[in-house]
């Protein structure tokens, strides 16, 4: 017993050769570089603890931002090969194990201040659009705290996991094409509010999300989903807010209306009724010049003739599911909450598989309560 | 008036002063929601009595009792009667805590709590209240001066009457006058090199106070968090004890059995890193770690309220906690000591207040409970918001002398044109490795004052110290060269306050020369504030006593 662990220093005994490529980019003059770097790190590198070994010892002048390095503060944003990550997530070792050397760049759809650091207010300008706090309403407040069941609580749950790292938005194609757009974390911030009980202004939020550049511009790409760090999902957040809006009947946006009639058209017949999505998404007027290139789709075969409507065989279950999701209330946004529940269960097996659990001390021992 | 640091303590003061009618503004190095507080896991104490009985007096003895009786018990009874309150604000702004059974705010056990206390949002509490709070903030449409990097004090007239800082951005020095100064700059956890903190917890304001004269206070208490992940100290909940984890050697034995009976593994954090540390020196450790045992909580409960935990310890471990144990060790966690103030956040200096870990107040004394420190940041927060408001607006002046800002500016342009000398990386890591070693969680007489004379000789190195980024956008090579400078004043504070301290008491352990508590002797507070010469002087004040007379500490 006479120092505390060596440990603590020791375990960068081992170690590897990390190289990457890093796009330098520098704002006073508007050059731009790739370079390549090459340094000594321990086997349990992330990508940030490469990049901080390069700023230490090789070049000083090399820009990113860090904080927490644990995946909850959001401030290493970047790209590797392309992809938006989070640094301080990305472990090296497969990389080199492969002799890969990624590209390191700043991230997408935000403009660059200094090598690796992005200008992150028209992001945070797009948040605070979605008017991101609470709105309680004309409620008397509580004395204590507002009471609501965790079921109630849940449908939020995945977008209160939010850090505001930007990735979904670096990689947003809807985005790239349109900068107004409100884009994926704006959106999903949006959701967490309307989808919290104990906000009041839904229908007012609603509104304003169904506004052009809102939910209805998203090209549904899912680049989004796929490419944040903390699985909060913000196409699915942008799904919600769609289903709560056409369920809240605002229903205006053409987006809307296309959703409504896969609605219609699977209750009425069991399948998508394409020649009337059309007329039903964008109104018979616009619909009526899109005739002859109808017409050229139906010459060859591309589309069903529209009379007499083909009824699936069984399009009791297709009614029947609608209609337990009506009386269940789970048309808006519960519905979708429950969809994710029931895959993310069964992604928990697929992906894990059942394995056999070990555990060497009793199982049913109570945990132990301390006595003040 | 100023709020430096946007964690969960300078946005609350903000708040708070901007509802009673103050202009406020905060100032961070960087963004809001960026800041340590998020990092926060387990959860936030208040005697809401929400999942068995419980009342704040209970709470404010727990309390007590865990600051081996440092903390000073006026400011523990204040915290403790008015955390119930702060805790439904907070949910009644949006917080998304988890709930109970019959829709309140859910708690769970807690180490050294005699109830179930701690309010909680799954495994990422301090996430969840740093973005309510930062929500709010931007319904007040506070202003923020976002990525300004505090350097130093503004001192006029005696009062502090603002702060000159760097524009990491933009580049150059703002000098921001304020009538009063909120510090709310976190923690110093990067002195060590196994630490739970961020980056960017290297005692800003800390360092920033005792260069203007202002006292610190129990600089030698720093908290090991008895779970957090090897190689570099990523945290891992005292929530998973609570909700019922076991910690296990080598032998697969439950050793706090030997340590703490009674309270086991919900025995608080200075008694558990310490029985960890021990069964590792002797050799029942696990490649310098114990485990931490969480599979008889079943797979459901774990992804439920465990999630963050699981995912922490995937990435940053390689293990799945539903399959098999986490190996943990105790690491850097908390600097229980701070920038001195009265319970309204106020410290020695008119116009200067200090509120969240970067304050000791002191309710946490030698050793503070899991879930007091974020309860801390929002209820001493709001007092210190409140309090600094109140004189903001009833007084008027506000001056930055020219001169100060001359100096200013000529000692960066000093350290910007040096172009021979050493870079700080080297001494940054020899400072925090040594601190590992010999300020840890065991402390000897010869080994302090080793350290005393590594500083002496780091400081001396820090002098000519080299900058290579000579740019004026984004330079942190610049700010990350003066956090350092904070960071050794810091270290020096730390080890003569902890040599003087000839007892064990909660976190400051010395077994081999001093191995009991010494209530005769030591019973108060070390503070230490510069002299003349800028030499850091040892001062003593006894601890405030109402209630609970001084008894030996088991759990």
């Amino acid at each position: 017993m006479t120092s505390i662990t060596p440990e603590a220093t020791n375990d960068s005994a081992r170690t590897m050769e990390v190289a990457l490529k890093i796009w330098r980019f520098d704002s006073s003059t508007g050059e731009r570089e790739l370079k390549q770097y090459e340094v000594e790190a321990p086997e349990w590198a992330c990508l940030l603890d490469v990049l901080d070994l390069i700023k230490d010892k090789v070049d000083g002048t090399l820009a990113y931002r860090k904080s927490c390095r644990m995946m909850i503060c959001g401030s290493c944003g970047m790209r590797m090969d392309g992809a938006a990550v989070l640094a301080c997530k990305e472990r090296m070792k497969p990389i080199v194990d492969a002799g890969h050397v990624p590209v390191i760049s700043a991230m997408g759809n935000l403009p660059i201040v200094k090598d690796l650091v992005v200008d992150m207010s028209p992001f945070w300008g797009k948040i605070r659009s979605v008017k991101p706090w609470l709105q309680p309403g004309y409620e008397e407040p509580p004395e204590k705290e507002w009471r609501y069941s965790q079921e109630q609580m849940n449908p939020i749950h995945k977008e209160a996991l939010c850090i505001m790292c930007g990735c979904c938005v670096s990689e947003c194609n809807s985005m790239e094409s349109d900068p107004d757009f409100l884009g994926p974390a704006a959106l999903a911030k949006g959701f967490r509010f309307v989808g919290d009980p104990r906000d009041k202004a839904d229908v007012d939020r609603l509104n304003e999300y169904n506004q052009e550049h809102g939910i209805w511009d998203c090209t549904r790409c899912y680049f989004c989903n796929e490419r944040c760090p903390k699985g909060v999902d913000p196409r699915d957040a942008i799904a919600k807010l769609g289903a709560e809006s056409v369920s809240q009947g605002i229903d205006h946006d053409m987006g809307a209306k296309h959703a409504k009639w896969f609605v219609t058209s699977a209750k009425t017949t069991g399948w998508l009724r394409e020649t009337e999505l059309v007329p039903k998404t964008q109104g018979v007027v616009s619909a009526l010049k899109e005739t002859r290139f109808a017409l050229g789709l139906a010459r060859r075969g591309k589309v069903p003739i529209p009379f007499p409507p083909h009824v699936a065989e069984d399009v009791k279950e297709a009614r029947a599911l609608y209609n337990l999701l009506k009386e269940q209330g789970r048309e808006g946004a519960a519905g979708i909450v429950q969809g994710e529940k029931a895959l993310g269960r069964i992604e928990f097996v697929e992906e894990e598989g059942v394995r056999e659990l070990a555990p060497e001390i009793d199982p049913n021992a109570e945990p132990p309560h301390a006595e003040g | 008036m100023l709020v430096i640091g946007a964690g969960c303590a300078g946005m609350r003061a903000a708040i708070e002063a901007h509802d009673l009618g103050a202009d406020v503004a905060l100032l961070s190095k960087i963004h809001p929601v960026r800041s340590h507080s998020g990092a926060a896991e387990g959860g936030i104490n208040a005697a809401l009595g929400n999942a068995s009985d419980d009342d704040p007096e209970q709470h404010a003895f727990d309390t007590v009792k865990g600051s081996d009786y440092l903390g000073d018990q006026d400011a523990i009874q204040v915290l403790c009667d008015e955390a119930p309150d702060d805790v439904y604000q907070l949910e009644r702004w949006g917080a998304v805590f988890s709930r109970t059974e019959d829709g309140r705010i859910a708690q769970r056990p807690f180490g050294a709590a005699g109830a179930p206390r701690t309010a909680y949002a799954a495994d990422i509490t301090g996430h969840v209240l740093v973005h309510v709070l930062y929500e709010q903030v931007m319904k007040r449409d506070l202003p923020v001066y976002e990525e300004f990097f505090a350097w130093q004090l503004v001192l006029n007239d005696g009062r502090c009457q603002g702060v000159i800082a760097w524009d990491l951005l933009n580049g150059g020095l703002k000098a921001i006058g304020a009538k009063t100064v909120i510090l709310a700059t976190g923690g110093a956890g990067r002195l060590y090199v196994g630490t739970t903190n961020a980056y960017a917890c290297t005692g800003d304001g800390m360092a920033m106070a005792l260069r203007v004269g202002v006292a610190l206070e129990d600089m030698e208490m720093m908290q090991f968090h008895p779970t957090t992940l090897a190689p570099t100290g990523v945290l891992i909940t005292e929530g998973c004890r609570g909700e019922g984890a076991y910690l296990l050697n080598s032998e697969n034995d439950r050793f706090l059995k030997r340590y703490a009976p009674n309270a086991m593994e919900l025995a608080s954090r200075d008694v558990i890193s310490r029985a960890e540390q021990t069964e590792i020196d002797e050799g029942r450790g696990v490649d310098g770690n114990v485990l931490l045992d969480l599979r008889h909580l079943g797979a459901e409960r774990i992804l439920e309220r465990l999630h963050g935990t699981r995912e922490l310890s995937m990435t940053f471990a390689g293990v799945d906690p539903i399959y098999d144990p986490i190996p943990v060790r105790p690491g850097a966690h908390y600097h229980m000591g701070g920038v001195d103030t009265d319970v309204w956040g106020l410290t020695s200096m008119e116009g200067m207040y200090a509120a969240g870990e970067c304050a000791c107040v002191s309710v946490h004394g030698a050793n503070r409970l899991g879930g007091n420190a974020l309860m801390e940041t929002i209820t001493f927060g709001k007092r210190a918001g409140a309090h600094a408001a109140e004189w903001a607006l009833s007084n008027t002046t506000v001056e930055v002398p020219p001169a100060l800002e001359r100096d200013a500016e000529r000692e960066l342009k000093e350290l910007l044109d040096r172009t021979e000398g050493e870079r700080p990386w080297s001494i940054r890591n020899e400072l925090a490795e040594t601190m590992h070693v010999n300020f840890g969680v065991f402390r000897r007489e010869d080994q302090m004052k080793r350290q005393g004379e590594i500083v002496e000789d780091l400081r001396e190195r820090y002098e000519r110290v080299v900058v290579e980024d000579k740019g004026e956008i984004f330079n942190n090579d610049l700010t990350q060269a003066l956090e350092l400078g904070f960071l050794l004043d810091l270290a020096d504070s730390m080890v003569i306050s902890g040599l003087a301290r000839k007892e064990s008491r909660g976190a400051h352990a010395r077994p081999y020369d001093y191995p009991e508590r010494d209530d005769d002797e030591y019973l108060k507070h070390t503070i230490v504030a510069l002299d003349e010469d800028g030499r850091p002087r040892l001062d003593w004040r006894p601890v405030t006593m109402t209630k609970w007379e001084p008894k030996e500490r088991t759990y």
